[in-house]
Formats: structure tokens, C-alpha cells, sequence
């Protein structure tokens, strides 16, 4: 253990692969920050693998794994660990871009790649030509001309790519730090808030309080609010409504058409589409959720105890689940609401609720209750009575405009809107997300295609012809099939640049006409492909 | 014409046209690979057969495209709304970018083969999640999704590819190991293949040029067959080829690999077990699969004598993992960004998201252990074949088993 185990590439992978399987565990457990209900339900034996399952998941934090303090350590383990790889990287590579120079040799050796012209031209000229060929295509060069007792032979040695794809490497790795203060910033300077709005109603101002739930980082203060006001003046929702079209039943259309007065200036309208958002002032507005909105009016004795716009939300079935709650009435009323918004009537004129979501036949289906509600006692959400305490008086159904009286009461459902839940979200880490993703992207492009090479262009004259004899080898680090043919178009250019005579070879095997494949060809022998050239190389090194 | 028709158009256009034009064509050009060893004239058949795998090729890309267009006009929108679609489209983008690469750029024809037989299996799962034409959710329908889904699309049809190169690597590596354990073992007499093998142990990169030439020097070198009257040599070399031949296929344990293969696509299709709606009907899926698996790798089998050498194979899943490596990683980071605009957070760790993360993972291991010297040659093959198993994995378990907020895919 130590600072050495963490170093090393193995330890770096145990680590990843421990990440992994915690997310495969998040993936198969319901989380509770995500869905919360979900996992109350198998705490309580209702769904899920059982009771016992659960303490056992609890114990060990399945239910919550991306705030475990398992998975933090993990995690902080890993960036020690990336710590300690880079570190040395780094110096070496800072060493290797401010020292390096590319060699000068002594004679060429076996390279990957070799090619020789012949040309007029006096060496220290084709040195000159090649000098400037290879700087004009950015490579870092080192002359090197004829000394009494040097056995180096005058020459040009020259190298590149040698930052590119390790630098790529490490400003990949770097962007996970980025990543890394992006996401803590995050979770210090966001706000995250929900509203929910009815059509046409008062709107809501942006304070602390105005909101139906409420997570503001660390950081955020409840200061740091605009105070612009949202109003939604409507709301569109549609769907494919022909029960024989392909996608029957699909949303087309879910759009908000609100008004915005910003803290400063003059009110405007907007639209909120599910992937348009609003900006104001910096502040984000998503859509999140919606249903219908029916007003229920309920009198006790000729005096109004509720008045208001519900906001009930889609229950699987095709309904809308809400609630009123009237602690006014004495004693206390409570309605469990059942909104069909197509229940049509059939011959008889009883309606039919199908699970159809437009409002074309909307049916307020409800059931009445008086007692206690209990508010304040328990914890229930508006949507939901807690019975416990409450008495039913019955059930009844009403058609919008309709009302009916039970008992004391008379409710009345005279007015159908929508409602919009809204995410309002402030996320100044954004702009560091996307630096992190341009530098983990650069680099990776970097780490995978750029290759170090060096090459060296030795010109000597020949004693036989009086010619100079221009020799151009090299290897490639990586990549040596990009290198070849880079290689061709320096020697091509040098060439017309010293009047020299070369040709590039005549094609690759694959060119051939009759591409019969080297298939067959024993495992161990050296490519065929290179035998045509092969003859060329030994003259270059000879 | 019609919406209905042209619904009707694009079905047929899939299935039979392209299904079958792509099997065809893998089978034509799987025939010409092993028309290489054989007489001139055998050969010549050979690279008439390729030049029809070529036209059979062509021709079912063509109708996969227009499929894709006409289904695209049936249900006025772009093909990537559903797991049909995306399937099909990854096949699409596997068989073109894998023929155009091994044709033009690496010129490795002879491979056109495989990366069909890939195309065909992956089109043929396809169609258990056959889906009619429908429009789209209105939150699909912005120009974030044709960049999102075709970039994750296109990476998964080359990381299909990159599978393929990765399997034949092992089967060739396996083969070729078996016969120089065959050949060094002590006392077995075995001469089978004595000059095709060199210096395998050394990872077949180094060795001797041996001379019996004949199965590859090309045409250059074939000249001397003659018009059909062999020659007693040419006869021993031809003997000795075949004996080579089979010897490898013997490499390569047949039940083995059958098993294997069988157990290996069973770490993925056990989702079609769980997921449907009777066992039965799971079962016919499970076993469709893993049979059809199970018989392209014994197929593959056949083929190993035929394969290139172990050394092109790893730089062909190299290379082509790099490449689909990048694409995911942007389509990764762009569906990060339609979350944050659309769900208000980069994100969630929602199924697909997490599946994609492990499948990134994945592949960052395969082209680690590349770049750090550590894994090479068969280590490599086994984690690039692992990490398309991960691909496959969560591709099909957050589409069917567990439901999340990329739940739009019509099963």
C-alpha cells in the first residue's frame, strides 16, 4: 500500500472497475434522490426484493450510492491515484519539450522508412532545400555540417509530434480535475428550485420562498434571487388523437406561452419549449411536468371554503390525481379528486372514462370526506389526504359547469386550465463543463492521432557519377503507415526543390489490379507487401 | 405514393432486399477468400466472385439507404427515434464505414466478408425489435437528437466492426498457437505446416520469408502454374498448404469455441429471456441469437487459414476502436449537453447514461492497456471483445429491463 500502489496503472483500474459496479448497483436500485417514493415502497415490503432485502441494502447504502461515502472514497482514491501517475508524467514531459533535440547520427541504421534520389545539387544546397521544406512543414530541426574529426556525416536531423501526443494525453487526463471543480462548484453555487403555475393566474416572483421545493447550494444565498416574476398566460399540449395512427396516443406539442418582468426593465413574452428553456437573467426555467388544473369551488352553508385552481398530477390509468383540503368547513372537508379528462358519455348518458389525456369530455370524479384532516400533523403532500381521521360522505361525478350538493356542501367545478410545473435553475458551472469537455476531447484527439517521427536527410556525393546522393530515412513512434506516406511527400518535394530525380514507388500492394490477398501467407513471414521495397532501403543504408 | 405505401416500401426494402443482398454478399466474398490458395484458375474465379460481392455489396447498401429514406418520408421524420431504427442504422453505418475502410483505406478487400456477416447479424437482431413507422415525442424533436443518437449510432456500428476484428484476431491467434505447440512438441512427428511457421512463439511479427511462395506472391508469381499441367512440386507444395489449412481449423477446437461463443452471447441476450412476455417467446429469442452467434463464429472458424495475419487484424481493431472511441465520447458529451438544456442537468446517472459511462470505460481500458505497454496482442482482443459484451450489455438492459428517462424507444 502507499503512495506507490496508488501510483500504479493496476490499482487505477481496480479502482474504475469498483466505479462501475457501484454504478451497475445504482442502475438496479431505485436511488433515493432520484425517486424517493420508489424506494420508500421497498423499505416497506411493498415492491422490490422484500423487507429483508432492503435493511441489507439500506446497511450497506444501495439506496443512495452517489452520495455513499464509499463511492467518495472511491472516487478520491482514483484522483490520488491519477495524482500520483501524473505527477512524473508531467516532469517528464516538461523535460522532454524543453531538452529534447532531435539526434544526429552517425550512419541511418534500419528505418521504418527510406528513400533516395539523386540530384545537381551540392550537398550543403540540398541541406539548405531541406532545411527549408521541413520548416515550412513545421517540423524542429538540427543542422549538422562536416567538422574535422566529427565521423557524423553533414546532415539534417529533424523531429516532430514529439509534445503532441503525450501533451494530448495529459491535457485529457488534466480535464477530470476540470471536471472534477466543475461539478463541486456546482454543488456549492446552484440553485435548483420547483413551481408549479396555473394559466392565467398571478404568476410567481423569484424569492426563497416562492418556491415548492427549494435546494440552493452551500453558497447561495437567499441574496442572490433576481426577483423577476413568471406569469403563464398558456399552455399547449396536444396528441396524436386518431387511435389508428401509427404513435396513437404519442404528445406532439408541449410549449408555454408565459411573461417575464425581470428585476430591472420592462415585461416581455417568452416561450418554453421542452428543449428551449428560458433564460432570464442568468437563470434557467425548464419545463418539468404539467396536468390539468380544474377549479373546485366548495360552499358549506352558502359561505365559499375553497376557491381555488387544483394541480393534480397524471396517475397511471390515465387520470388526475389531486385534492382539496378545506380546514375552513367545520369540521374539516376533504375531497379525493379523480379527473378523466375524456370520459365521454355513451347511448345511456353514462360516462365512460378512458384513459385518454386531451380534455374533450372532462368528468370530475371525486369522493368526500369531513373529519380531521390533520394538516400540520402529518406529512402529506397537497395532492393526497391523509384519511386516517376523515369520514366518507361518498362519492360523486361532475361534468364541467356542473355542481352537486352532499350533504352541507355544495361543490361546484366550474373551470378548466392547465397547470406547468417549472424547474428554475441557476448553474454558473456550465461554462467549466464545457472546458472540460473541450479539453478531454482535444486531448483524446491528440493522444490518439498525433505520432512522434524523426527523420534525418543525409546528402553526400557520389565518387562513380559525381552526382549527389540524397538519402531521406526516418521512423514513425506510432503510426507508421501515416508516416510512409508523409515521408513520400517531403522526399517529393525536396526533390523538385533541389532538381533532383525521384519517383514515388509505384503504388502500394493493395493497388494492384489483381489484389490477390496475402492471406495465405505464413504467419511468420515479413510483410510481402515491403519485399518490392526493401531493395530500395538496403542502398539508403548501405 | 402514399404514407402507407411508402411504410410498406421501406419494410420490403429492409427485409428481404437488404438482409438478403448483405448475406449474399458476405457468402460470395467469404467464397473468394478461399479461392486464394487454389490454381490460377481458381483464383481467377476468385476476383470474378469479389468483383460480385463488390456489385451484391453495392447493392444492398443501396437499398439499406433508400429503406432508411423511405421510412424517413413514411413517418415524416429522420430514422433514429426507436431501437429498430437505431439498430438498423448501426448497421448501416458499421457495413459503409467497415467497407470503406478495409477497401480504400487499408486495402484489405479480402475482409469485405466479414464486416457483411457482422452487418447482416446486426441488421437481423434488428428485426426482433421491428417497430412500424410513428412520429416522435415532441422533447426528441430538435436537432440535438440526429447529432446525439447518429454520433453514439455510428460509434456502435464501428465498435461492431472492431468486435469482428478482435474475434478473428483471437481465432487466427489461437490457431496459429496450436499448430507451433503441435509442431514443438517433442516426438509428435508432426510435419504439418513445417514451413509456414517460422517464429510464431515471438508473436509472429519476426520469423523467415519461406519459400513456398505460391499461395500469396500474387500473380506475379503464379505465372509458372502453366495452363492447368501441374508440376510434381506444385502438387507437394498445394498438399502441404492444405494440410497447413487443417491443421489450423484443428487449432481451434470446434466444441469449444461453439460453447463458448454460445455462453459469451448469453452474458448479453439473457435480456431478451427476462424481458418478454412469456417465457416462450424469450426463449425463441435467446436461442435465435445465440445459435446465430454461435454459427457465424464456426463459419469464422472455417475461414481462419484464409485470415490475414494476426498483426493486421490488431491494427484493424486498433484503429477502428480509436475512431468509434472518439465518436462516442462526442455523442457522450453532446446528450450531456441536450440533458442540461432539456432536463436542466448534464447528468443523472439515468440508465443510458450509466450504461454509456461503463461502455466508455470499457473502451478507455482496451485503448490503455494498448498505449501503456502492459497488454498487447491476445489481452487486448479479450478486452475489446469484453468491452463490446459491455456495449451490447447495457444497450439492451436499459432499453428493456429497466425503465429511465431514455425510455422513448418503442419495444
Amino acid at each position: 500500500m502507499g503512495w506507490r500502489w496508488l501510483s500504479r496503472m493496476r490499482t487505477a483500474l481496480y479502482l474504475l472497475a469498483a466505479l462501475a459496479v457501484m454504478s451497475i448497483i445504482a442502475t438496479a436500485v431505485p436511488q433515493e434522490p432520484n425517486v424517493p417514493s420508489t424506494v420508500a415502497a421497498w423499505r416497506a415490503g411493498e415492491e422490490g426484493p422484500g423487507v429483508l432485502v432492503s435493511q441489507a441494502l439500506d446497511a450497506i447504502g444501495a439506496y443512495d450510492v452517489y452520495g455513499s461515502g464509499l463511492f467518495l472514497a472511491v472516487l478520491l482514491a482514483l484522483y490520488i491515484s491519477l495524482t500520483a501517475c501524473l505527477i512524473p508524467r508531467i516532469k517528464a514531459w516538461v523535460r522532454l519539450v524543453r531538452h529534447s533535440r532531435p539526434p544526429v547520427v552517425r550512419h541511418l541504421g534500419a528505418q521504418n522508412a527510406s528513400e533516395t534520389f539523386t540530384t545537381e545539387s551540392r550537398p550543403e544546397v540540398v541541406h539548405d532545400r531541406a532545411q527549408e521544406v521541413l520548416e515550412r512543414r513545421r517540423w524542429r530541426l538540427r543542422r549538422h555540417d562536416d567538422e574535422e574529426g566529427d565521423k557524423r556525416p553533414a546532415q539534417v536531423a529533424a523531429e516532430k509530434g514529439l509534445w503532441a501526443r503525450e501533451g494530448g494525453s495529459l491535457i485529457f487526463h488534466l480535464s477530470f480535475y476540470v471536471l472534477l471543480a466543475a461539478i463541486v462548484a456546482g454543488q456549492l453555487l446552484t440553485f435548483e428550485g420547483q413551481r408549479g403555475l396555473v394559466e392565467g393566474d398571478a404568476g410567481f416572483r423569484d424569492t426563497a420562498v416562492s418556491y415548492w421545493s427549494y435546494n440552493p447550494g452551500r453558497f447561495f444565498g437567499e441574496g442572490d434571487h433576481d426577483g423577476w416574476r413568471l406569469e403563464l398566460e398558456r399552455f399547449h399540449v396536444d396528441w396524436i388523437r386518431d387511435p389508428l395512427a401509427p404513435g396513437a396516443g404519442q404528445p406532439t406539442e408541449f410549449r408555454s406561452e408565459v411573461r417575464v418582468t425581470p428585476a430591472e426593465g420592462e415585461p416581455f413574452d417568452a416561450v418554453i419549449d421542452s428543449n428551449r428553456p428560458l433564460n432570464v437573467d442568468g437563470t434557467r426555467i425548464t419545463q418539468l411536468d404539467w396536468g390539468y388544473a380544474p377549479r373546485v369551488v366548495v360552499e358549506v352553508d352558502g359561505e365559499v371554503v375553497h376557491d381555488t385552481f387544483l394541480t393534480p398530477t397524471l396517475a397511471t390509468g390515465g387520470f388526475f390525481r389531486g385534492a382539496v383540503k378545506a380546514p375552513a368547513a367545520d369540521p374539516d372537508l376533504g375531497l379525493d379528486i379523480f379527473l378523466y379528462p375524456f370520459a365521454p358519455d355513451d347511448e345511456d348518458g353514462t360516462p365512460i372514462p378512458t384513459g385518454a389525456p386531451w380534455a374533450d369530455a372532462p368528468l370530475l370524479v371525486f369522493e368526500q370526506y369531513r373529519g380531521d384532516l390533520r394538516l400540520g400533523a402529518t406529512q402529506q403532500t397537497i395532492n393526497q389526504l391523509d384519511t386516517d381521521a376523515l369520514e366518507s360522505e361518498g362519492f360523486a361525478a361532475l361534468r364541467l359547469g356542473q355542481s352537486i350538493e352532499i350533504g352541507d356542501a355544495t361543490i361546484t367545478f366550474p373551470e378548466l386550465r392547465h397547470w406547468v410545473g417549472y424547474q428554475v435553475s441557476s448553474r454558473p458551472q456550465v461554462p467549466f463543463l464545457l472546458l472540460a469537455a473541450a479539453m478531454l476531447l482535444g486531448g483524446l484527439l491528440a493522444s490518439l492521432y498525433a505520432y512522434r517521427r524523426r527523420l534525418w536527410v543525409l546528402a553526400t556525393v557520389d565518387e562513380v557519377t559525381g552526382r549527389t546522393l540524397v538519402t531521406v530515412a526516418g521512423r514513425a513512434f506510432q503510426r507508421p503507415e501515416a508516416f510512409e506516406q508523409e515521408l513520400e511527400d517531403v522526399v517529393e518535394e525536396l526533390s523538385e526543390a533541389t532538381g533532383g530525380q525521384w519517383q514515388r514507388p509505384a503504388g502500394r500492394p493493395g493497388d494492384r489490379d489483381d489484389p490477390f490477398p496475402p492471406s495465405a501467407r505464413p504467419p511468420a513471414a515479413p510483410p510481402a507487401e515491403r519485399s518490392d521495397r526493401s531493395d530500395r532501403t538496403e542502398v539508403a543504408t548501405r | 405514393m402514399s404514407q402507407d405505401q411508402l411504410a410498406e416500401l421501406s419494410r420490403l426494402l429492409y427485409s428481404p432486399t437488404t438482409l438478403l443482398l448483405y448475406i449474399s454478399a458476405a457468402f460470395v466474398y467469404l467464397y473468394a477468400l478461399t479461392t486464394t490458395v487454389g490454381r490460377r484458375e481458381e483464383r481467377e474465379r476468385g476476383v470474378r466472385a469479389r468483383r460480385v460481392g463488390g456489385v451484391l455489396a453495392v447493392l444492398g447498401i443501396t437499398a439499406h439507404v433508400a429503406h432508411e429514406i423511405a421510412r424517413g418520408l413514411a413517418q415524416d421524420r429522420l430514422p433514429l427515434g426507436n431501437m429498430f431504427e437505431v439498430t438498423s442504422l448501426m448497421a448501416l453505418v458499421g457495413v459503409v464505414v467497415g467497407l470503406s475502410y478495409l477497401q480504400f483505406s487499408r486495402r484489405r478487400p479480402e475482409l469485405n466478408g466479414f464486416v457483411l456477416l457482422g452487418g447482416s447479424l446486426v441488421l437481423s437482431m434488428a428485426m426482433l425489435m421491428y417497430s412500424e413507422p410513428g412520429p416522435l415525442m415532441p422533447i426528441l424533436d430538435t436537432w440535438w437528437r440526429p447529432f446525439h443518437v447518429s454520433l453514439l449510432v455510428g460509434a456502435m456500428g464501428i465498435f461492431a466492426a472492431a468486435f469482428v476484428f478482435n474475434s478473428l484476431y483471437l481465432l487466427r491467434d489461437t490457431a496459429e498457437r496450436a499448430v507451433a505447440a503441435e509442431r514443438s512438441r517433442p516426438g509428435s512427428g508432426s510435419t504439418v505446416g513445417a514451413a509456414y511457421i517460422g517464429d510464431v512463439a515471438d508473436g509472429g511479427s519476426a520469423g523467415t520469408q519461406v519459400d513456398a511462395d505460391a499461395a500469396d506472391a500474387g500473380p506475379e508469381a503464379g505465372q509458372h502454374d502453366g495452363d492447368g499441367d501441374h508440376d510434381p512440386d506444385e502438387e507437394q507444395e498445394r498438399t502441404e498448404l492444405l494440410a497447413y489449412h487443417a491443421a489450423l481449423r484443428r487449432g481451434v477446437p470446434a466444441v469449444k469455441l461453439a460453447v463458448g461463443t454460445f455462453l459469451g452471447t448469453a452474458l448479453v441476450s439473457w435480456v431478451w429471456l427476462v424481458s418478454a412476455d412469456t417465457l416462450a417467446a424469450g426463449m425463441t429469442r435467446f436461442l435465435t441469437v445465440n445459435l446465430t452467434m454461435v454459427a457465424a463464429a464456426l463459419i469464422a472458424r472455417w475461414f481462419v487459414p484464409f485470415l490475414p495475419s494476426t498483426a493486421t487484424m490488431d491494427g484493424l481493431a486498433h484503429r477502428t476502436t480509436a475512431f468509434a472511441f472518439v465518436m462516442w465520447t462526442v455523442g457522450v458529451i453532446a446528450g450531456a449537453m441536450w440533458a442540461e438544456v432539456s432536463w436542466g442537468r448534464f447528468w443523472g446517472w439515468d440508465p443510458k447514461e450509466t450504461g454509456s459511462f461503463l461502455t466508455w470505460i470499457a473502451y478507455a481500458g482496451y485503448l490503455h492497456a494498448r498505449a501503456t505497454r502492459g497488454v498487447k496482442g491476445r489481452g487486448a482482443a479479450w478486452i475489446g471483445v469484453a468491452a463490446f459484451i459491455v456495449l451490447m450489455g447495457t444497450y439492451l438492459i436499459a432499453n428493456y429491463v429497466i425503465v429511465g428517462l431514455h425510455s422513448y424507444a418503442d419495444l
